[in-house]
C-alpha cells in the first residue's frame, strides 16, 4: 500500500527508452575504447596493480608515521608558497576587473570583443596549471617566477570565467537608467556595474587564493618554487615520513586559509 | 548656477569608514609583503618578455606535426585514466556521499565521513595521487586509480549537498506517505538529486581530464609524459604541437561536456562548482 | 527646428521641449509589431498620461522618445531634434536632456543614494572623470539640491537597496532632475508603489511639471490617477492610439475603446484618498 502511495506522488517522468538505451550503449562503448591499450586506452592490469600495492604497502605505513623533526626545514619553502599565492592573487584580482567586464554581456554589449577575451580566456583555461608551470620554467629559468606567472594565468582564467558568468546570472536594471541618462557603456561599468558586482568579484578573488595556496604548494615539483620542491625531493630519496610531514603541513594551511577566507566572505555585503 | 539665491543644504554626516579603510590598508600591506618577500630577478624582468616571446616564436611559427599520429595515441591514454578515474570516483563517492548527507546515514558516520572528505580535500589532488602513484608504480592504471581516490573530497561533497538541497521538499512528502529511509532514498532523494549528480560526474571528467596532463608530468603516462619529455628534450616545436594539441583537447571535452551538462539539467543553468 | 540644442537657463532649470511623433512603427526582432503609426503632438510644458492594457505598446512608446527602442519606421523630434536616425555621441547628448523614470526604480542597489543620482550628470561629464571617479563640486551640488527637492537628502550616503520603494522611486526621479531635463519620461512609475505613496510620487512629478515647466510623459494603469493628475490622456490599443483628449472628460466609451470593456470599479485605485 504505502509504495503506491509514494509512487503516485512521484513527478510523471516522459521516459524514452530508446534514447536510454542509446546513452547507454554509447557510454558503455566509451568505456571500452579507453580499456583498449592498442589505440592508447589504459591497461587494466589488476595482478600488476596488486603486486604494486603489496611493495608499497611498507611505504604507506611510513606515511602514518611522520618525522617531525624535519618540520622546520619546511617553514621557509612554506612561507614562499604562501607568499606566492598572495602575489598572483592579487596581482590576478587587478587584472580581472577589465578582463571581466569585457567577457560580460552586460558591461559589453559588442560581441566580437567579447568573445575575442572569452575565447582568450578559455584557451588559458584549458592549458593544466603544472603544463604552465613547466613550459614556463623551460622559458624563465627555475624559480617562483615562473609559479608566479603560472598563478596569475590561472586565477585570471577563474575569476573572470566565474564572475563574468554571476554577473550575467544577475539583473542589471540600473544599466538601462545609465543609458536613458546619455551615459556611455564605460561609466556605466565604472559608476554602477563595479560597485554593484564587487562582492562577486571578492567573492571569486577569495576563492582564487584558497586555489592558490593548493596549488603553488605543487609548482615546485616542476621547478617553480614554494614547498613542492622540498615535497618532490623527499618523495625523491623515498623519505616518506618527511613526505608525510609535509603534507600534514599543506592541509593544515589549506584550512587555515579556508577559515580565514570563509570570515571574510561571511563580512562581504 | 548660482547657488547664492537658494538656501543652504544641511548635509547628514557621512558615516565612518574607518573599518573599511583598515581592511583596505591591511590587505594591502599583507599583498606588499608578499610580493617583495618573493625572490624575483627584478634586474632581469626586463627582458623576460623577449624570452617569452622567443620561445612562443620556436613553438607556435612552426609547429612540427610529424609526431601528432603519436600525440593523439597518448591524448586517448590520459583521457582514459581521466574517464576510468571519474567512473571510479563516483562509483565511490556517490554511496559515501548519500550516507554523509543529513537524515540517510548515521550521525557518527555521517561526522566521520564528512571529516574525511574535508581532510581529502584539503590536500592538493596531485599530491594525493604523486604519492599514491610512487608506492604503487606508475602506469596509467594506477594514475586512473590515483585520480579516482583524490577526487573523492570534492564529489563526495558535492554529493551529500546535492542530497540534502533535494531533501528538503521531496523526501518529507514520501515520509508523509509512510515511506521507510530506503524507500525515501529510492522514491524522493534519488528522481531529484539524478541530474545534479551525473552533471556533477561529467564535471569530475573534465576535472581529470586536466588532472591527467599533470600526472603525466611526473611519469604516469599519457600526453602529460610527452610533454615533459619534449620540453626536457628541447624540442620545442614539437612541444607546441604538444600543447595545440592539449588545449584543443581539453576545449572539446569541455564544450561537449559542458552542453551535456547544461542538457541533463533540463535547460537550468549549470550550478556553478567549486574545483 | 527652433528649439536650441542647450536650453539650460542660468538658475539650471531647463526649458520645456515639445515633442512630436509623426506615423511611428515599431517592430521588435522577433517579428511583434509593438507600434503601428502613431501620431501625436505633445507641447513643451504638457503634463499627458499614457494608458492602455498590458501590452499596448506603452512602454515601447515611451522609450522611442529617448531612443532606447529605436523606431522601425516614421519620425520622432523632440525639442527640434530627430531621434531616429540619432547613434552613438549625439544620441547620448540628446538622451541627457530627457529624464526617465522605471517601474522597478533601475537604481544600483549596492552603491549610495549619491552615487546614484551622479547617474544623471553621465551625459555632462567626460568619461575620463567619471572613470577616474572624479565628481565636480557643481556636480554634487546639484545632485544634494534635486535630492533634498524630493526630500530625501538625510539618506544620501544609504546604500539604495536599503530603501523602500517609494524612496526608492524617489531618488530615481532625483536622478533624473539631476538631468536638468527638457523632458521628463516615465514608465509606470507607481506600479509597485502602495497608494498612499503611488499619490506621493505622482505629486511629486506633478509639482515637477508645475514648478519647472516641465513636459512630463507618464505611462500608467490607474484610471483615477490618470484623470487626477493629468490634464491629457493618450490611449493606446494593439499599438495604435485609440484616444487623445482631456483626461477629465474621457467617456465610458472611449475606455470601452482602449480596453476593450466598460471601466469597472477595479480599475481604480480606491477613492479612499
Ligand atoms: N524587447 C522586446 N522584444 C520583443 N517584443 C517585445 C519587447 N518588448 C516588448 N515587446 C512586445 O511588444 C508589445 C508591447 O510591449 P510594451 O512593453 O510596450 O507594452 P506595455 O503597454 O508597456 O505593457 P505593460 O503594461 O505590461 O508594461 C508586447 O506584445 C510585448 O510582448
Ligand atoms: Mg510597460
Amino acid at each position: 500500500m504505502t509504495t503506491q502511495t509514494t509512487e503516485l506522488r512521484m513527478p510523471p517522468k516522459p521516459r524514452n527508452r530508446w534514447r536510454t538505451a542509446a546513452i547507454v550503449a554509447a557510454l558503455c562503448t566509451f568505456t571500452v575504447l579507453t580499456c583498449l591499450p592498442a589505440i592508447g586506452g589504459v591497461e587494466l592490469d589488476f595482478a600488476g596493480m596488486v603486486r604494486n600495492w603489496a611493495n608499497g604497502a611498507d611505504k604507506m605505513g611510513e606515511l602514518l608515521r611522520p618525522d617531525f623533526s624535519f618540520l622546520p626545514r619546511t617553514i621557509t619553502p612554506m612561507l614562499e608558497t604562501l607568499a606566492m599565492a598572495v602575489a598572483g592573487a592579487a596581482l590576478a584580482a587587478a587584472a580581472s576587473i577589465p578582463l571581466t567586464l569585457w567577457a560580460a554581456r552586460p558591461s559589453n554589449p559588442n560581441r566580437v570583443t567579447r568573445q575575442v577575451v572569452r575565447f582568450i580566456i578559455n584557451v588559458n583555461r584549458a592549458v593544466p596549471d603544472l603544463v604552465f608551470a613547466m613550459v614556463l620554467v623551460a622559458m624563465v629559468g627555475v624559480g617562483v617566477l615562473p609559479g608566479l606567472i603560472t598563478l596569475f594565468l590561472f586565477d585570471v582564467g577563474v575569476v573572470v570565467k566565474l564572475v563574468s558568468e554571476a554577473i550575467e546570472g544577475a539583473d542589471h536594471h540600473y544599466i538601462e537608467a545609465g543609458q536613458a541618462a546619455g551615459g556611455t557603456q564605460s561609466q556605466i561599468n565604472k559608476a554602477t556595474l563595479l560597485p554593484q558586482s564587487w562582492t562577486l568579484y571578492a567573492n571569486q578573488w577569495l576563492y582564487s587564493l584558497e586555489l592558490n595556496v593548493r596549488i603553488s604548494a605543487i609548482l615546485g615539483i616542476v621547478g617553480a618554487g614554494g614547498i613542492g620542491r622540498l615535497l618532490d625531493e623527499r618523495r625523491g630519496f623515498y623519505a616518506y615520513d618527511d613526505v608525510s610531514v609535509i603534507i600534514l603541513e599543506i592541509l593544515v594551511v589549506v584550512m587555515i586559509i579556508e577559515l580565514c577566507s570563509n570570515l571574510l566572505r561571511s563580512r562581504l555585503r | 548656477m548660482t547657488t547664492t539665491t537658494l538656501p543652504d543644504l544641511t548635509l547628514p554626516t557621512r558615516p565612518s569608514r574607518l573599518r573599511e579603510t583598515i581592511a583596505a590598508v591591511l590587505v594591502g600591506a599583507v599583498v606588499l609583503v608578499s610580493i617583495i618577500g618573493l625572490d624575483i630577478p627584478w634586474t632581469e624582468l626586463s627582458d623576460i618578455p623577449g624570452r617569452v616571446a622567443e620561445y612562443l616564436r620556436l613553438m607556435f611559427a612552426e609547429p612540427s606535426w610529424e609526431k601528432l599520429p603519436r600525440a593523439l595515441f597518448e591524448t586517448w591514454r590520459s583521457v582514459s585514466m581521466a574517464w576510468l578515474g571519474a567512473i571510479g570516483c563516483v562509483v565511490v563517492s556517490i554511496p559515501l556521499g548519500m550516507l554523509a548527507a543529513r537524515g540517510v546515514g548515521p550521525a557518527w558516520l555521517r561526522f566521520v565521513l564528512r571529516r574525511s572528505f574535508a581532510v581529502i580535500r584539503a590536500v592538493p589532488e596531485v599530491i594525493i595521487a604523486l604519492v599514491l602513484l610512487t608506492v604503487t608504480g606508475l602506469t596509467p592504471f594506477t594514475g586512473a586509480l590515483a585520480l579516482g581516490i583524490a577526487g573523492i573530497g570534492t564529489q563526495g561533497k558535492w554529493v551529500y549537498e546535492t542530497i540534502e538541497s533535494a531533501q528538503e521538499g521531496a523526501s518529507e512528502a514520501v515520509r508523509a506517505a509512510g515511506g521507510n529511509t530506503a524507500e525515501v532514498t529510492r522514491w524522493a532523494l534519488w528522481p531529484a538529486a539524478a541530474p545534479a549528480l551525473m552533471s556533477f560526474a561529467l564535471y569530475r571528467f573534465e576535472i581529470n581530464i586536466r588532472t591527467s596532463a599533470v600526472l603525466g608530468l611526473v611519469g604516469a603516462g599519457g600526453i602529460g609524459t610527452m610533454l615533459s619529455n619534449y620540453t626536457n628534450y628541447r624540442e620545442w616545436d614539437t612541444v607546441g604541437m604538444l600543447l595545440i594539441v592539449v588545449v584543443a583537447v581539453t576545449m572539446v571535452f569541455d564544450l561537449v561536456s559542458g552542453s551535456i551538462r547544461r542538457r541533463i539539467m533540463e535547460g537550468g543553468r549549470a550550478r556553478a562548482v567549486d574545483r | 527646428m527652433t528649439e536650441a540644442a542647450s536650453t539650460t537657463q542660468p538658475d539650471g532649470v531647463a526649458t520645456p521641449w515639445s515633442i512630436t511623433l509623426e506615423d511611428v512603427s515599431v517592430t521588435y526582432p522577433n517579428g511583434t509589431r509593438a507600434l503601428r503609426g502613431v501620431s501625436a503632438h505633445i507641447e513643451a510644458g504638457e503634463m499627458v498620461s499614457i494608458v492602455g492594457l498590458s501590452g499596448s505598446g506603452k512602454s515601447t512608446l515611451i522609450r522611442t522618445i529617448n531612443g532606447l527602442v529605436p523606431a522601425t519606421s516614421g519620425r520622432v523630434v523632440v525639442g527640434g531634434h530627430e531621434v531616429t536616425g540619432l547613434r552613438g555621441r549625439a544620441l547620448r547628448q540628446l538622451r541627457g536632456h530627457i529624464g526617465m523614470i522605471f517601474q522597478s526604480f533601475n537604481l544600483a542597489d549596492r552603491t549610495s543614494v549619491l552615487n546614484n543620482v551622479l547617474v544623471g550628470r553621465f551625459a555632462h561629464t567626460p568619461s575620463y572623470r567619471t572613470l577616474l571617479g572624479l565628481t565636480s563640486a557643481a556636480d554634487k551640488e546639484l545632485a544634494l539640491r534635486c535630492l533634498d527637492s524630493v526630500g530625501m537628502l538625510e539618506k544620501v550616503w544609504a546604500r539604495a537597496g536599503a530603501l523602500s520603494g517609494g524612496q526608492k522611486q524617489r531618488v530615481a526621479i532625483a536622478r533624473a532632475l539631476c538631468q536638468q531635463p527638457s523632458v521628463m519620461l516615465a514608465d509606470e512609475p507607481v506600479a509597485s508603489l502602495d497608494p498612499p505613496t503611488a499619490h506621493a510620487v505622482m505629486g511629486d512629478l506633478a509639482r515637477i511639471n508645475a514648478e519647472r515647466d516641465l513636459t512630463v510623459l507618464i505611462n500608467i494603469h490607474m484610471m483615477d490617477l490618470a484623470r487626477q493628475y493629468s490634464r491629457r490622456m493618450i490611449g493606446l490599443r494593439d499599438g495604435e492610439i485609440v484616444y487623445d483628449g482631456p483626461a477629465a472628460s474621457a467617456t465610458d466609451a472611449d475606455f470601452e475603446q482602449i480596453y476593450d470593456r466598460p471601466i469597472q470599479s477595479r480599475d481604480r485605485m480606491g477613492s479612499a484618498l
